[in-house]
């Protein structure tokens, strides 16, 4: 058995995400892109909101399309 | 009950983790001395990992997770970029949102994930604000200007506050932004000669010592001082913030000269070597455009300050930022700038980032009041005698456990011309070897220098050495009264007296200076003891100290590290806190291989 | 190696050895992901509870090193990259070196499971190699150094299967066994999974840039950048703990 390093090892990370995390996530990021929507608001740059709101969209596709990698080229070639 | 506070910076350059227990820091750390991969940047879970082992706490116990900078703002930043400079930017939009959409823009998603802290626990502190807290709120200063400079922020690429001892301690008092930025333009340069961004600028100010300002005139025509104290660009030579790769458009090729190619020698009239004429001519050519741009910004630095005194008007400049790395721009400002104090953060890069999060969270958010503790950079990692005895044994490597005897047979060993590995104590917090993770040897030999970068470092030859010393032999270092603090922490490039420039030949530039280090006893006592010692066997208590790494690798940070360098490299012996190794034994393989 | 398998580096091999671009990048792969491999190695001894083996993988870490500096080298001799023409720096590129969510190779696959992968990946080298041998790609001096790289390659694949062996004699034969198929099929996911993200890439920049060329260009007579000069940066709100939360 050896000594330990002074080097902890890395724990293992949380398990599999049940739905309830799902959903927490999801309001996390939604809670992001409110503040991000207020912060463009009060700083004057309005003329931003449409398009942070497109690539807002882009965004679900991407985070959605992240979650399922292992069909994800079946998907791609589809679309 | 303690307050636990954890400083991150992640995700562009130099991730690192920094841990507070009531405002004081008790372990820091970058990312890259666990993965062993330079500069990383991804989230330093290994660090953070380290942190929490050190202070002996679980990642339950921790009050608050600072993030370094502000991310929405950066992401208002490229989306504005992106549109203000249509259609040039098509390749870096969607590498942009990519990125952003993807991952980080939902970083307090994945702070919660990977850390475990409540997302209200969370707390995000603007970039400049973190650089400005690292230098100010680290410093013993109870009042100061604070600059930081560095390639962008959200931003803020150069920024200005005022320091005090009333919260919110940092007040901002002016910025320049985006894309008009003092980094970015030294990195497009750095480019330009050949070398690699966020790596090679400390090769352009080596570098520029070989040359002249010939080109300054080019530079001004680049990079403007303003009539009210600031700077700023003219972007047609510039595309940073339209091209996804590149800092430079053709036009400053046709301006400057043709870049030079990565691995291109370098044989100026200083150090002709075999060389052609030819080979001579446009390796000058490219030490002036160093020196040009080298000039241009101490003197837009210098101006920088001149504004800050001028505006708020103390005695104290505290810097940060990656530019507060300049070490030769550092000493002019310490030489001919207004202030009579300096004191520049160690870390100054984005490393340093996590740290001031953490303090400004202590100070600025929970409304905590300055401590009086002085600032130590001992603050990584120390080896474990047990473990490191068993590595020993384990591996093959012959050894000797000396103790306090360590030190004179290190002094024997660098007196009969050896190159030392040296590990002792904690780890420096900061990219300096300041005696904690070095490589150390006898600075008098004429070949020193050159022996120590042929079997070790494989640096290019022009790159200088720096010298480690203690007070009592600084006196031949011309340091300006305002550089102390900063010369603790080797971040002044000083004259030396040409006398002992004479007598330590390897630690001298081809300009007369050296980076120098002025070792405090109470900070580094091993470190100090060993100088001393060295100082009695031969009149010179200075050393040749460079980084503990070989080329393109961080700085060692475990016993297993070490080994692992010694065995690569030409490294004569290596002392691990007390400990003498010898050579690697004969199963590996040693020979360090020549340089490109 | 099976035929088909075997036909497969054959093919691939030929068509990227013959283009210098191509040669040059698989060659800074091959560095890449041998320096990858001396830093998993590292780990291991750092992290291995089995002391006998540290030397081993000490060994087979310094190993992986000389041969990263041998495929930079030939890589070099090739000419700089357009990474390197624009400043990107070499270790800044290493993305992945088996430490994944910061967790070591070893520290996920625990002992057993990372001597597997020692032995296939390693196996996996050795055969590419061979194929190259035979067909003399891509040419006589990346082939001499291969030679030298192939001899230690041998010696790792030794080492690691004498391991499993050992286990296998001590009744672990069964989990070995397991072991080894759960590696082979982990490094097809990883590939099939490497394969995805490439297209996704791809996909995802083909529809990014139509964004971009559709909907940008309106908004493009409103946004400025900002001048040289002092600016004045924004007010921070009273209330210090509300505006630290917020991500903006």
């Amino acid at each position: 058995m050896s000594t330990p390093s002074s080097r902890p090892s890395t724990p293992a990370p949380a398990p599999a995400r049940g739905m309830q995390a799902r959903v927490d996530g999801w309001l996390l990021r939604m809670g992001t892109v409110g503040q991000l929507l207020a912060m463009l608001t009060r700083g004057g740059r309005w003329w931003m909101l449409p398009l942070v709101g497109v690539l807002m969209l882009a965004a679900v596709v991407l985070i959605a399309l992240q979650s399922v990698q292992y069909v994800a080229p079946f998907i791609y070639l589809v679309f | 009950m303690s307050t636990w506070i954890l400083g991150i910076s992640a995700l562009y350059h130099d991730a690192a983790a920094v841990l507070l227990c009531d405002g004081v820091v008790v372990a820091a750390a970058q990312e890259e001395r666990f993965t062993r991969v330079k500069h990383d940047a991804s989230l330093p879970v290994r660090a953070v990992s380290w942190c929490l082992h050190q202070a002996s706490i679980e990642r339950g116990d921790l009050d608050w997770l600072v993030f370094y900078e502000k991310p929405l703002r950066k992401f208002e930043r490229i989306v504005a970029t992106d549109v203000a400079t249509f259609p040039r930017s098509w390749r870096s939009f969607p590498r942009h949102m990519h990125s952003w959409l993807g991952d980080k823009l939902w970083i307090r998603g994945r702070l919660v994930d990977t850390f475990g802290v409540p997302t209200e626990r969370i707390l995000f502190c603007e970039h400049h604000l973190s650089h400005a807290a690292s230098a100010f709120l680290a410093s013993p200063h109870r009042q100061a200007a604070v600059l930081v400079a560095d390639g962008v922020g959200e931003w803020a690429t150069t920024s200005l506050w005022r320091g005090s001892d009333q919260a919110p301690f940092l007040e901002p008092v002016a910025e320049v932004r985006w894309p008009h930025s003092l980094g970015l333009l030294y990195s497009a340069i750095t480019a330009h000669l050949g070398f690699a961004v966020n790596e090679g600028e400390y090769k352009v100010m080596g570098m520029a010592a070989y040359g002249e300002p010939r080109m300054r005139e080019q530079i001004d025509r680049i990079a403007h001082l303003e009539a009210d104290g600031s700077f700023s660009l003219d972007m047609d030579y510039f595309c940073w913030h339209w091209h996804p790769t590149r800092s430079a458009t053709p036009k400053l090729a046709a301006l400057l000269g043709p870049q030079r190619l990565p691995g291109t020698p370098f044989a100026p009239r200083a150090r002709p070597g075999d060389a052609s004429a030819a080979v001579i001519a446009e390796s000058q050519r490219h030490a002036d455009l160093a020196a040009s741009v080298q000039s241009w910004l101490e003197d837009a630095m210098l101006h920088l300050a001149g504004h800050a005194a001028r505006t708020i008007g103390t005695d104290t400049l505290c810097l940060a930022g990656g530019v507060a790395l300049n070490a030769v721009a550092n000493h002019r400002l310490a030489a001919e700038g207004p202030f009579a104090h300096l004191w520049i953060q160690p870390a100054a890069g984005d490393a340093g980032g996590a740290l001031g999060a953490a303090l400004w969270a202590w100070h600025a958010v929970l409304g905590n009041p300055r401590n009086d503790l002085p600032f130590r950079v001992d603050l990584g990692p120390q080896q474990d005698r047990g473990h490191t005895v068993e590595i020993l044994d384990d591996l093959g490597f012959r050894y000797e456990v000396l103790e306090e005897a360590a030190t004179d047979r290190a002094v024997e060993d660098l007196v009969a011309g050896h190159v030392l590995g040296w590990v002792q104590g904690r780890a420096e917090w900061g990219p300096r070897a300041l005696g904690h993770r070095s490589i150390l040897a006898d600075p008098r030999g004429a070949d020193t220098a050159e022996r120590v970068n042929r079997r070790i470092k494989l640096r290019e030859p022009f790159r200088p050495f720096a010298p480690s010393v203690t007070a009592a032999g600084a006196a031949g270092f011309k340091l300006a009264p305002a550089a102390a603090a900063p010369a603790r922490h080797m971040l002044v490039a000083a004259p030396v007296q040409a006398a002992l420039a004479a007598q330590i030949p390897a630690v001298i530039h081809v300009d007369g200076s050296a980076r120098v280090q002025v070792v405090d006893p109470d900070a580094h006592p091993a470190y100090h003891a060993l100088l001393e010692r060295f100082g009695q066997a031969t009149g010179l208590p200075i050393l040749l100290d460079t980084s503990f790494n070989l080329k393109g690798e961080p700085i060692v940070g475990s016993v297993v590290d070490a080994l692992a360098t010694f065995a690569r490299s030409g490294l004569d012996v290596l002392y691990l806190d007390g400990i003498r190794v010898q050579r690697p034994p004969a199963y590996i393989d040693t020979q360090p291989k020549a340089s490109s | 190696m099976g035929v088909v398998k075997q036909i497969w580096v054959a093919l691939t091999g030929t068509l990227a050895w013959r283009i210098p671009r191509r040669a040059r990048h698989l060659l800074w792969a091959f560095s890449r992901a041998e320096l990858g491999s001396a830093l998993d190695m590292l780990a291991a001894v750092e992290a291995t509870e089995r002391r006998d083996l540290r030397k081993k993988y000490f060994r087979h870490a310094m190993d992986e090193w000389r041969h990263s500096v041998i495929f930079r080298e030939q890589a070099q001799s090739m000419g700089p990259t357009d990474a390197e023409l624009a400043g990107r720096d070499e270790a800044g590129m290493l993305v992945e070196n088996g430490i994944v969510g910061g967790r070591t190779l070893f520290e996920r696959l625990g002992e057993r499971d990372f001597l597997a992968f020692v032995y296939v990946a390693e196996g996996d080298a050795v055969e590419h190699f061979e194929v190259y041998h035979r067909l003399r790609l891509p040419n006589a001096g990346t082939l001499a150094a291969m030679d030298g790289i192939l001899k230690d390659e041998v010696f790792h694949v030794t080492y690691s299967r004498a391991e499993l062996d050992r286990m296998a004699q001590g009744g672990q034969g069964k989990e070995a066994r397991r072991a080894i198929l759960r590696t082979r099929w982990n490094r097809l996911k990883e590939r099939w999974m490497r394969l995805s993200r490439d297209i996704g890439a791809v996909t995802s920049a083909v529809w990014l840039t139509a964004l971009y060329l559709l909907v940008i260009w309106p908004f493009r007579l409103i946004a400025r950048l900002d001048g040289g000069g002092w600016q004045v940066p924004p007010v921070e709100p009273r209330d210090r703990l509300l505006a630290a939360r917020s991500e903006a």
